[in-house]
């Protein structure tokens, strides 16, 4: 079997052709079956892989001060006492947080920039890099600057503070957020200005970043943290990426039960025509037989026939999925991931990414399996004595 | 040249199709199985063809024993010495005449120029070749016969067993089909036709007819 | 009033304006030098420290110095202290490139590849430029007894700034609950103060100095 046997491949193609209604029905089903299984391990594995990409620009770890069970400002000579930890490299008071433009119904994200800071974020490190803020400025994305827009707010925009009065601030320029779709609310102003549209004094801050150098010492400080200050919530990188695992393997439950119905509705399809083969296809192995041909070559010919089915089959289904997942982005199946505030599918770009073994197991679940259930039937009636077709 | 010694072949345990048949065939013989049909003539056929194995006794041709061969070889022995006609032709309804007619030889994955000549050889042979092309299931009765018979010489077998070849034929075709068996007779082939059409009764090229009945030779 | 009192009250004013900061060296290390340094890279680049007798002529000539005159107070004192404390001192001190590893790199004590473990990768130069790379400095050690002569550089990684540092002026600490590729490790800090805090955080057994590092002990790590 070394060498294609160009000649059996053109039975197999006829005998396929023959018996179109049958084998049009399998592999109608078998393609759905495979595009809806890698669709979902499309989408899981996306989402997933694109999630990680989002915790790995996060700070290594987030103290945030708790008050009556509220987040509340916290002071920067926290910070100076967190810095004395052994193991955390650096950290700095961070002031962010959400801005509700009301009058849009659009909820804003502002991120203070102090001078002379490092940024986590690439991303946002490198538009800095080129803009230089001063206290009345800020840089918005593009969407947010289209929202401002609709509200004709072109130059500048007034943030409401606490205590009622505006708070002027010059759009200095937009950005493109391209795929970092999570940043597109992303407004970039001075540290100070912020403080103030947030009402926070000289020293305060939302929260502390800090990083460590040394992973393996990350849950070490963290529960140092939390043991230090009982009352402040700490979260790492690696706290956050177990919660989103959680999230996954949830969903992931609900595509197992859908992916056990899937498999299950094949097999039974695959038990129907491995259990029995018509009266006319034994006739046809009869004949083959009695002209000579062997038990391995009918097994080589049903091998082409069977190959040819689960192979077009899978990569159709996979070509669909493909198409389904990452061209269309996923409605409908996508919905399963809907957390609302944890997360939304409508705010991940789905952009091609591929986990080879999730497709291999797909392929070794569904072809072998189709190729094994044509032959073991043939193969039954090729070894029985081929005198039947001389009654 | 084909030996049957003392063979009995019994179906599913207790369905007796041949009872102790001693049988001796020569080279180049014609020779007509006659008896109604469950007589048991076409167990006889698929014994030499080596596509079922007696029950007792043995099978010897050209000194070879086929009642002993295994599966493999049988297939191989078959495919080299013996071209069957069946009764209804067994034909692949969809595959083109010259298609059917190289079936046997598809599993020795031969060159293309080779397999042509040999089915433009054995279709000329047969008269068949003006149909190469076409889809064997839009040919007529007898144009289906000459495509079975092609098939059954593609490899210049030395014995040729024919099952009821003009059963489904009328008598203009199987006197066309008598002609063909005259012509293979003068290659020196060993004919052996299960039949009970009496057309073959007193043929002159028949050299021997032996009746069967109830599995017994009479 | 007298002038006494005036003049008390005026060198007082003067003082506290431009008094000498005080703050730990861990917090001058992870957050004032390094925005001090940025801040004089981006900024005052100009300044040369080695011209100023004392910090406060230094705190003056930040004050007239076009460029960082307009800064805030507290970025105008971690420049301050970065070029008093770092840059005039300007200690030479020894810098080790990060150690890094080829795919293909394995350690020649336990035959492990070295990639998988970035952290714990450590490194004995020879004088003849043989670097040969190790999965931890239990491996080192083992190597280095056997082999000690013509050694350039014994390098390792400081647990906990996961710097490169000689291993000759490192802290080891032994027995801790930290582990690495090899089971026990000896783990390397930079200074005492480090050593010491890991040894309570993690409940290290001991502190050791290169020199007081025996064959024995190594060996007994692997108990």
């Amino acid at each position: 079997m070394n060498k294609i046997n160009f000649y059996l491949l053109e039975y197999a193609y006829a005998y396929i052709k023959r018996n179109k209604n049958k084998n049009i029905f399998i592999v109608t089903v078998f393609t759905l079956l495979v595009a809806l299984l890698s669709s979902v391990f499309f989408i899981t594995t996306t989402v997933e892989h694109e999630m990680k990409e989002r915790i790995s620009y996060k700070p290594d770890i987030v103290v945030q001060a708790y008050k009556a069970g509220m987040q509340s400002s916290v002071d920067s000579a926290l910070l100076d006492k967190l810095l004395e930890i052994n193991g955390i490299s650096s950290g700095h008071l961070r002031v962010e947080g959400t801005y509700d433009f009301r009058a849009k119904n659009r909820l804003f994200y502002l991120y203070g920039v102090a001078p002379f800071e490092d940024q986590e974020d690439p991303f946002i490190e490198q538009i800095l890099q080129n803009e230089a803020l001063n206290s009345s400025q800020m840089l918005v994305s593009d969407s947010v600057k289209e929202s401002m827009h609709q509200a004709y707010y072109d130059k500048y925009f007034n943030f409401i503070k606490p205590d009622g009065s505006l708070q002027k601030v010059f759009i200095k320029k937009s950005f493109p957020v391209h795929k970092r779709i999570e940043l597109q609310n992303l407004i970039l102003l001075d540290q100070d200005t912020l403080r103030k549209i947030f009402g926070y004094s000289e020293n305060e801050g939302s929260d502390i970043a800090l990083s460590v150098a040394n992973k393996n010492e990350l849950d070490f400080i963290t529960s140092k943290i939390r043991l230090m200050l009982p009352n402040a919530k700490v979260v790492s990188k690696n706290d956050l990426n177990v919660m989103y695992e959680k999230l996954f393997d949830y969903d992931s439950g609900v595509f197992l039960s859908l992916f056990v119905i899937a498999i299950f509705t094949f097999f039974i399809i695959i038990y129907d025509k491995a259990n029995g083969l018509s009266s006319e296809e034994k006739r046809e192995i009869g004949i083959l037989k009695a002209i000579g041909w062997r038990v391995e070559d009918v097994l080589h010919a049903k091998f082409y026939e069977a190959a040819i089915i689960s192979f077009f089959s899978f990569f159709t289904g996979l070509l669909i999925a493909f198409i389904y997942v990452f061209i269309f982005k996923a409605p409908l199946l996508g919905e399963i991931f809907m957390h609302n505030t944890l997360l939304d599918i409508h705010t991940f770009n789905l952009d091609f990414y591929l986990e080879l073994s999730y497709t291999l197991l797909i392929f070794l679940l569904s072809v072998p399996v189709y190729i094994a259930a044509t032959l073991i039937p043939s193969w039954r009636v090729a070894t029985l004595d081929a005198d039947e077709v001389m009654r | 040249m084909i030996e049957i010694k003392n063979v009995s072949k019994i179906y599913d345990g207790n369905i007796v199709a041949l009872q102790d048949i001693n049988l001796r065939f020569k080279e180049g013989e014609l020779i007509i199985l006659k008896g109604v049909s469950g007589s048991g003539k076409s167990t006889i056929l698929s014994l030499i063809a080596g596509l079922s194995k007696p029950t007792l006794g043995e099978i010897t041709v050209d000194k070879k024993k086929i009642s002993k061969l295994p599966d493999h070889f049988a297939a191989s022995y078959r495919r080299d010495n013996i071209g069957i006609v069946f009764q209804k032709y067994n034909l692949i309804p969809t595959l083109s005449v010259t298609e059917n007619v190289l079936l046997p030889l598809f599993p020795l994955n031969l060159p293309r120029e080779l397999m042509k000549e040999k089915s433009s050889n054995v279709l000329q042979k047969f008269s068949i070749e003006h149909k190469a092309n076409v889809i064997v299931k839009n040919l007529s009765g007898g144009e289906q016969q000459r495509v079975a018979i092609a098939r059954a010489n593609i490899n210049d077998p030395k014995i040729i067993l024919a099952d009821e070849p003009t059963a489904n034929l009328d008598e203009k075709l199987s006197l066309e089909f008598i002609e063909i068996l005259r012509e293979l007779k003068s290659k020196k082939r060993t004919i052996i036709i299960a039949t009970h059409d009496p057309l073959f009764f007193d043929l002159d090229i028949v050299d021997r007819t032996v009746s069967i009945e109830h599995g017994k030779l009479l | 009033m007298s002038y006494f009192k005036i003049i008390v009250l005026l060198f007082v004013t003067v003082f506290s304006l431009y008094a000498y900061p005080h703050y730990s060296d861990t917090l001058k290390e992870k957050k004032i030098y390094p925005l001090g340094q940025k801040i004089y890279q981006q900024k005052c680049s100009q300044i040369n420290v080695l011209q100023y007798k004392n910090f406060q002529q230094l705190q003056q000539a930040i004050d007239q110095q076009e460029g960082c005159k307009n800064l805030q107070k507290r970025y105008k004192e971690a420049l301050a202290l970065y070029l008093w404390e770092k840059k005039r001192a300007n200690t030479p001190q020894k810098q080790y490139p990060p150690l890094r590893v080829s795919k293909h790199e394995k350690c020649p004590i336990c035959g492990m590849f070295l990639y998988k473990y970035p952290r714990w990768v450590s490194m004995i130069e020879y004088e003849n430029g043989t670097k040969l790379y190790f999965d931890g400095l239990k491996d080192l050690f083992k190597y280095y007894f056997e082999h000690s002569k013509g050694i350039k550089e014994l390098l390792a990684q400081e647990y906990y700034t996961q710097k490169t540092i000689s291993a000759r002026d490192a802290y080891f600490v032994i027995g801790s609950d930290v582990y690495g590729p090899m089971g026990n490790e000896l783990i390397a800090f930079k200074d005492k103060q480090s050593a010491q805090n890991f040894l309570l955080d993690h409940r290290g057994k001991k502190i050791v100095r290169f020199s007081d590092i025996t064959k024995e002990m190594v060996y007994k790590l692997d108990e």
